[in-house]
Parts: structure tokens; sequence; C-alpha cells
């Protein structure tokens, strides 16, 4: 009789790790079958995101398809609004996220540094751009280049600058033709866009020159890229600078309006950020849910469905860092995830980059 | 009036039922108002989130927004806005309401649901509206300036943004005078009109002085709202740089990187700080309360006024402020749903769609958010309404301190931008134990809505109450019913067209309200305002345009239902 118990709990337990190990993806240890027993135990895993619930639909259905049993409870809330819950669910101690994935690059990393995030080395590194990646606790998830872009019906080809310094020398030689038709982030209202323009300033040399010629021609300042874009789309205004690429590809699909510029002196590239919580209450079904991100199958998607970017050099397509590089080759500068981000979360040096933005690139009224 | 309250069972003989009832609820009001308010004085006067065991307190927040010359610049902008959003929509809400409801003016009942719309569509959604209509290649701007060769406005400029939130607020004005002129007989203004006097002429010199209390609060709480003024700032005086009290705020949560709630809190109690002398005007005002008593045991009907050739010039007035503040940004906002884009140079025939209806109804999230915006507004909006009737009970023919009390506080919640109220109250059901449970769940939502509007819930239901007679009520205590018996019968039904009009009022503020729900929300309990401003955010200008129609047409639905079977707006 005994025997024939533990020969039943026997063939239970293999059937159960067999079934176990019959999910882990190929390349992954093997003890990575626990973690995925442990994730279904759990049974679901919650996600921040500011990415809004189009973009991540396709990639939560499919990783639900990969793990039965893991449910996906996905928040989309904006960038702000993510870090100030965080910080305040963590201080009080109830449940949270378990996963935080933000596009606020320089806010991710604060609160990577302040202990916020799990250690996990995830099975993905090696196939990961070494930038992407701090302290295996935050990883970069997307590729998105920074891009001009502009009113196709209303701009001649030969008017659209397509670098950098043609933007500086368009607005300065023709800037009548560009008054008050120039727009771009508010950097005071938008945490983006000062990260976008004080990465212009590390990057560009020439970088005050341009701000002079931007401010010469009368810009609009907007707070979010919804809004610039609906702008540029009616006519409002001609050309948008420090746009982000998937956005703006995403309207341009829809709307013969748009014309897109990735700059030849140098591309920005910015990665959403994402990392575990320290506090998860369903952490393994979160590392499920990272690897999953970084894998080659989720950063398919991310490039073809969500239209945000693949960071691997395996993933082909014309929005992923393999596809870009074969036209941009090193004028593409990914935003370093790491501790360089939180340079300006310094009070004294933020207002000052923002004062002298501002005396120099804001309208004069 | 004195000798009711001699008769009046005093508080310091023996607690009655009704007594601890009336304890029960204000002290539950004042918790709901207090704590998220205490909240942020408290995280004024630090340096760092409250629950950050660093932080430091002193006055640095303070010293910071009065050294910032963006602070100054928002403070004359929105006391420019607030003034003339006063001068206009006060003298405008209470002719039309004296029209809608003292004359024999053509259309009444058509036109009535039309004047309420710009109070249930969300701030940003109608300056949307007014960017895709009138901004600089605006599909009227476009049209105009073919015939003419130019435009004569900026729709960008502050004086715009004055002129189209007095406009916009000319309902709520409406509302309140309506409300207290139905409950008025017609006696008086039949008298008047039998003299001689032009209808315009009864309007200023009869009727309006009549509804003088109903007129100053609307006034005063219009120019409260003035200092609110946040989605209509945000659209419209972004491109030019117009910062206001409220976008000021928002600009701060960004400004130093990670959000500074201590300057946020900062500017909250500056604002705090300009409204409570501004109750204390009102309160000043209305001292005399009693001498505009106007529905007495005898009240006659009401008989509407001919207003003859008048009628033209009512007809013309009412056209031009509906063309100018529904119709243009609502055109323009539906056009906007159908076409795939706009602007300079486009020919609209070729362009149109209805792609972006059919992209919302497959989003599961989207179609939840549309269902949990009616539940709010239809369910939430009735007990909201049942709430401040309840307090409204407890400070009724009480002229003691606690009413002055009650009265002061009520107002202090709607003097912080909702955004920031949102924030306060998610740490309340984060930071107080036994209220963690709701904190993901619609009540969550629902309380924060009903605390934050509770200024403009409590205006109409007092105001309604002021307008029934103490001898009234005297006659029933007299006769010995208890006091609460007193209101139950004979007050409450008196009030009833009130009550049902704040109902109305309150379900389309909560249909779209959009800032403060937005720090509460979780999966399951979208609604439509907060999902418009995260699409707006990342570009969905599509859906959003989409989602706006939606919400209009359902509160339109909504509102027809209403007018059709239950509420009735003429009696």
């Amino acid at each position: 009789m005994k025997s024939v118990i533990r020969f039943t709990l026997a063939l239970c337990a293999s059937a159960f790790l067999s079934a176990a190990l019959a999910q882990v993806p190929a390349g992954y240890p093997a003890d990575y079958a626990a973690i995925v027993a442990a994730a279904k135990q759990e049974g679901k895993v919650r996600i921040y995101g500011a990415t809004d619930t189009a973009a991540a639909t396709p990639l939560i259905k499919d990783f639900e398809a990969l793990y039965p049993g893991v449910k996906v409870e996905y928040s989309d809330m904006n960038t702000t609004e993510l870090y100030n819950r965080v910080i305040s669910e963590k201080a009080a101690g109830g449940t949270s996220g378990d996963v935080f994935w933000s596009s606020s690059m320089d806010l991710q990393i604060k609160l990577v540094n302040d202990g916020f995030a799990l250690t996990y080395k995830s099975p993905e590194v090696a196939k990961l751009p070494d930038w992407a990646i701090w302290r295996n606790e935050g990883y970069g998830t997307t590729y998105e280049p920074i891009v001009f872009l502009y009113n196709k019906r209303l701009l001649k080809a030969e008017e659209v600058p397509q670098s950098h310094a043609e933007l500086a020398k368009v607005l300065s030689t023709n800037a009548e033709r560009f008054k008050g038709k120039i727009t771009s982030y508010d950097i005071e209202k938008s945490g983006v866009g000062f990260l976008l323009i004080t990465q212009d300033a590390k990057i560009n040399p020439v970088f005050w020159d341009l701000a002079k010629a931007i401010g010469g021609a009368s810009p609009r300042f907007q707070s979010s890229s919804g809004t610039m874009m609906e702008r540029i789309s009616s006519g409002e205004n001609l050309l948008g600078f420090n746009i982000i690429g998937s956005y703006a590809l995403l309207r341009a699909k829809k709307d013969p309006s748009f014309g897109i510029v990735m700059p030849k002196d140098y591309t920005l590239v910015m990665s959403r950020i994402m990392f575990i919580s320290k506090t998860a209450q369903n952490s393994n079904a979160a590392k499920l849910w990272l690897d999953y991100i970084l894998s080659k199958r989720g950063q398919t998607i991310i490039a073809n469905q969500s239209e945000l970017g693949s960071i691997r050099a395996d993933v082909e397509g014309d929005l992923t860092a393999h596809g870009l590089a074969k036209t941009l080759g090193n004028a593409l500068k990914p935003i370093q995830v790491g501790p360089g981000l939180l340079t300006y979360l310094d009070q004294a040096k933020r207002l000052e980059f923002i004062k002298q933005w501002q005396q120099t690139a804001a309208a004069r009224k | 009036m004195s000798a009711y309250a001699a008769t009046a069972p005093s508080g310091g003989r023996r607690f009655s039922g009704g007594q601890w009832l009336r304890g029960g609820v204000i002290s539950i009001m004042a918790l709901a108002v207090s704590a998220p308010l205490l909240l942020i004085l408290y995280q004024s006067l630090l340096d760092a989130p409250f629950f950050d065991t660093a932080a430091k307190s002193g006055v640095g927040a303070y010293r910071f927004i009065f050294d910032d010359p963006d602070f100054w610049m928002a403070v004359k902008n929105s006391c420019i806005i607030a003034t003339s959003m006063a001068a206009i929509a006060v003298p405008l809400g209470a002719i039309l309401a004296f029209l809608m409801v003292r004359t024999d003016l053509p259309g009444q009942r058509w036109i009535e649901p039309l004047l309420l719309i710009p109070v249930f569509v969300s701030p940003m959604v109608l300056s949307f509206g007014y960017v895709v209509a009138t901004g600089p290649v605006g599909f009227y701007s476009l049209w105009f300036s073919g015939i003419f060769g130019g435009v004569p406005w900026n729709v960008y400029s502050i004086s715009s943004i004055a002129v189209i939130a007095g406009l916009t607020h000319v309902p709520h004005v409406y509302l309140y005078a309506s409300a207290a002129l139905k409950s008025l007989g017609s006696d008086v203004e039949e008298a008047a009109r039998m003299s001689g006097a032009s209808p315009l002429r009864v309007a200023l010199d009869v009727s309006l002085p009549m509804i003088m209390p109903a007129l100053l609060f609307s006034g005063v709480l219009v120019f409260f709202l003035g200092f609110e003024i946040f989605g209509l700032a945000l659209v419209l005086g972004d491109p030019e740089g117009h910062l206001v009290l409220a976008t000021y705020l928002y600009k701060l949560t960004n400004k130093l990187g990670t959000p500074s709630y201590h300057l946020m809190a900062a500017v909250a109690m500056c604002i705090i700080a300009i409204t409570v002398p501004l109750v204390m005007l009102q309160r000043h005002l209305m001292k005399n309360a009693a001498k505009f008593v106007a529905v007495k045991g005898k009240a006659g009907r009401q008989r509407p006024l001919p207003l003859g050739p008048w009628r033209w010039l009512a007809t013309a007035l009412i056209a031009l402020w509906l063309i100018l503040t529904v119709i243009v940004p609502l055109s323009g906002i539906a056009l906007r749903s159908v076409v795939n884009y706009w602007g300079e140079g486009v020919i609209l025939s070729e362009v149109l769609t209805l792609d972006h209806f059919r992209t919302v109804f497959d989003q599961p999230a989207l179609m939840r958010g549309v269902w949990n915006t009616l539940l709010i507004g239809v369910i939430g909006g009735g007990l909201a309404v049942a709430c401040y009737t309840a307090i409204g009970f407890a400070t009724h023919r009480r002229p003691d301190g606690w009413s002055r009390f009650v009265d002061y506080l009520v107002l202090v919640p709607r003097a912080v931008p909702g955004l920031l109220a949102g924030l306060a109250f998610l740490w309340v059901f984060l930071f107080i134990p036994f209220l963690s449970p709701l904190r993901s769940t619609i009540f969550a939502v629902w309380i924060a809505y009903t605390v934050v509007w509770l200024a403009y819930g409590m205006r109409l239901v007092s105001s309604s109450l002021l307008q029934v007679g103490a001898e009234l009520e005297e006659a029933a205590r007299s006769a010995g019913a208890s006091r609460s018996r007193t209101s139950r019968d004979v007050t409450l039904p008196l009030i009833r067209h009130g009550l049902l009009a704040s109902w109305l009022l309150i379900f389309m503020i909560f249909e779209r309200e959009y800032s403060t729900a937005v720090y509460l929300l979780s999966p399951g309990t979208e609604v439509i305002g907060s999902l418009l401003v995260s699409l707006w955010a990342t570009g969905g200008a599509d859906m959003v345009a989409a989602l706006s129609v939606i919400n209009v047409v359902l509160v339109g639905i909504g509102l027809g239902v209403a007018l059709r079977f239950g509420v009735k707006l003429h009696d």
C-alpha cells in the first residue's frame, strides 16, 4: 500500500516537473522550471506600465499563451503617477506592483538606486547590449529613436533639415518661414523632454547655438507628445524635434501628413526601463515577465506589433537596433541605462539648466 | 426665526436621536474634508514627501514659490480669469435662467439640455475642440480667413481663455438661478409686467433681485472655479506659455525632476488662502438670507411672461451663446473624431473614417471605462446628493457655531485642484489602515469625487433649502412633529425639484471629472476622464476625439431619458 502511494506521488511529481520543464525556454538553465512552477502558484503578475495598453496588449496575450495560468494585471498610468504610486505604496507597506515599466528613464534609475529593485540576472543578459543593463536590476527593454517630425503637405522635401546642424542652419537663415511653427517638449512640464534635451546638450558640441536658433523662431513648447503630433499634423506647427519615434511611426501609418527624419549627425535612442520590485508579492511571475520581454520572442512582438523597437541584435525589422544600424550606423546614440541619468535630478543643477535653456531657446515674448 | 430658534430643543439639554444623527453627519463630513486637507498643510511645511523619513520641516517650499516669477505671473492670470469668468457668467446665467424659467421663449424644452452641455464635457475636451475649430488652422479659422483674409482672434491668448472660461461657466450660474426662480411665485413679476415694465426691466428689477442668494452663491463659486481652471489653461495656455495657478502647480510636478509634493502643497495652500476670505465675504453678504424667503404657504402658480417682440432678441442671444460655447467646440471635436487628420491643405471629404470608433469598441479597457463612468455618474451621483442633503439638513435653520463651521468647511475642498486632491486621497487611503481595502474599488473614487464637489452640491441643496419659508416648518413643529419628522415630511418634499436638479448636475460633473481619479484608478475601475488624460499624453488624439464624442452622446442620452421620464426641470 505504502509503495502504491509512494509510486503515485512520484508519478505526480514527475508529471508536474516535466510539465514545467516543457515550458522552460531553450537555452535557459534547468532550474528555471522551479521559477515557472512557483509563478504558476502565484497565478498572476501585477505590472505598472507607462506604455499604453494598446501597445502592451499583444505582449500580454502572448505571455499568457506562453505561460498558461499566469495572468497579467496591467495598470496603464503616466510616468509621474507611476513614480508617485511606487514610492507612496512602498512607504505605506500595502500591496503594490510586481514589475515597473516606464519611459521616464531617470526616475526609473532613481527608484533602482533608492533600493526599490530586486537584483535578478536575466538569462537573456548575454543577448542584450551593455548600455541597456544597470546592476542586473534595471533593464532597457525598447529601442526608440528620437526624431524630427514634420508636416509633409506644407514643408517641401528640400526645406526639411536632415541633422541637428541643418536644423540650426535652416532656422537661422529662414527664421520667418518657421516663426511660431517649431515645436518640442516644454522641459519644465515634461520629464522626458528634459531628459532628451540634456542628452542633446551632452552629445552636441554646438548645442547652445542650436538652442539660440530655436529661440529665434519663437518655438511653441508643449507638455506632451500627443499635443505636438496633433499640431504638426494639422499644420499649425511645421516641424517638431525630440519626438519619440515609436509614437510618431505609429501615427504616420494612419496619417500621411507626417514625415519623419532620423537626424544624420546623431539620433538619440530612448529605452523603456523595466525592473522587478524588491517587495514583489509575485516575484517569480515577475521574473518570467521580465525574461519574456527581453527574450527574442517578446522583442519580436515589441518590434513588430507594439512598435516600440527591439534592443536585440538578433531581431529583424525596420524598427530594431539591427535595422536602424544599417542606415544610421554610429550616429545612433542610445541613452545609457545607469546612474548618469541622475545628474539632473539634483535640484540646483536642474534649475540652472532650465534657466539657461529658457533664456536661450524660449520664445521671445 | 428667533421665536423658532427659541422653541427648538437646545443642544445643552439632552441628546435626542436627531442630534446624534446631526453630530454624526457633521463629524463624518469634517473628517472626510479635513483628513486630506491637513495632510496637504503638513506636507507644505516639509522639504520632502511626508512619508520620507529624511523629511525636515521648514518654510522652504513657500520661499521657493514666492521667489519664482512664474508663480506671480500665474497669480495675476488666475485673478484676471476668475474676475472675467464671474463678470461674464453671472449676468448671462441669470438672464438665461430668467428667459428659460419665466418667459414664453419658444423651444425651451429642447434648449435646456443644450444649455447644460458645457458642464458635462471635460474642459480638456472642450479646449481641444476649440483648438480644432478655432485654432490657427482650425476648421472655422480656415473657413473664416478664406472669406475675410484672416482671423481677428487668437485662441491661445489669455483673454480668449478668460472669455471661453466665462462662457462655459454660464450653465453653473444658470442652474442655481433657475432652481431658485422655479420655487418663486410669479405674482410679483406679473404685477410689474402689467404696470408696463419691459421683460428686461422685470428681469433686472424684480426677478433677479429675488434670487440674489443663488446669484451670490454661484458668483462666488464661479470665482472659485476660476482659480481652479486647469484643462482649459493647459491646452490653450501651453503654446504661448500662459500659466495659471493650477497649471503652475502641475508644472511643479516635473520641474525638479522628481515630483515636488511640498511645492505643490504650498501652492495649494496659497489657493486656499485666496478662497477663505471669499467665503467670509460670502457669509457677510448672506447674513440677511431670511429677507429673500419667497416660497410662502400661499405661493401662487407660475405663469410665463409674454416676451412680445423681445423674443427675437432673446432667441438671438441664446443662439449666439450656444454657437460659441457648444456648437463650435463640439462640432470641432465631432469632426475630428471622423477624420484621420486635418488642418491646412487637407480636403476633409477625402479623410473621413469611422476607424477611431471601431478601435474604441474593440478595446475592453476603453469600454469598461465607458460603463464605469455611467455607474459613478448615475448611482454615485445619487448617493452624493443624499450625503449633501444630509449635511444640508444638519445645518438648516440652526444658526449656531456648528453650522458656521460646516459652511466654511464645505467650500475648502474645491479650492484644492483636483489632481492634488486625488493625490491626497491616495495618501489617505494608503496610510489610514482601515480604509486601505477600499483603495482599489470604485468606492474610493466615489468618496474623492463626493468630497471634491462638496461645495458645489451643498450650494445647490442649501439654495433650495433657503427658499422654503420658515413658517411652513414652524407649523409642523407647532403641530407636534419632531425636527426630523418636519425635515422628512415638510422640507424634503418641498425641495425635491432642487434635489433632482442637483442629482442631474452632480451626474454631469462626475461624468466629466478627469483629474481627481487619476491616482485612485486601478484596472477595472477606469473612467473616461482619466482614459482621456492618458491617451492624450501618448498621442492618441484619434481615440480622445472618439471617446469624447461617445461620452457626450452617452450623457446626452442619459439627460434625455432623465428629462423625459423622471426629472422634470419644468414644472
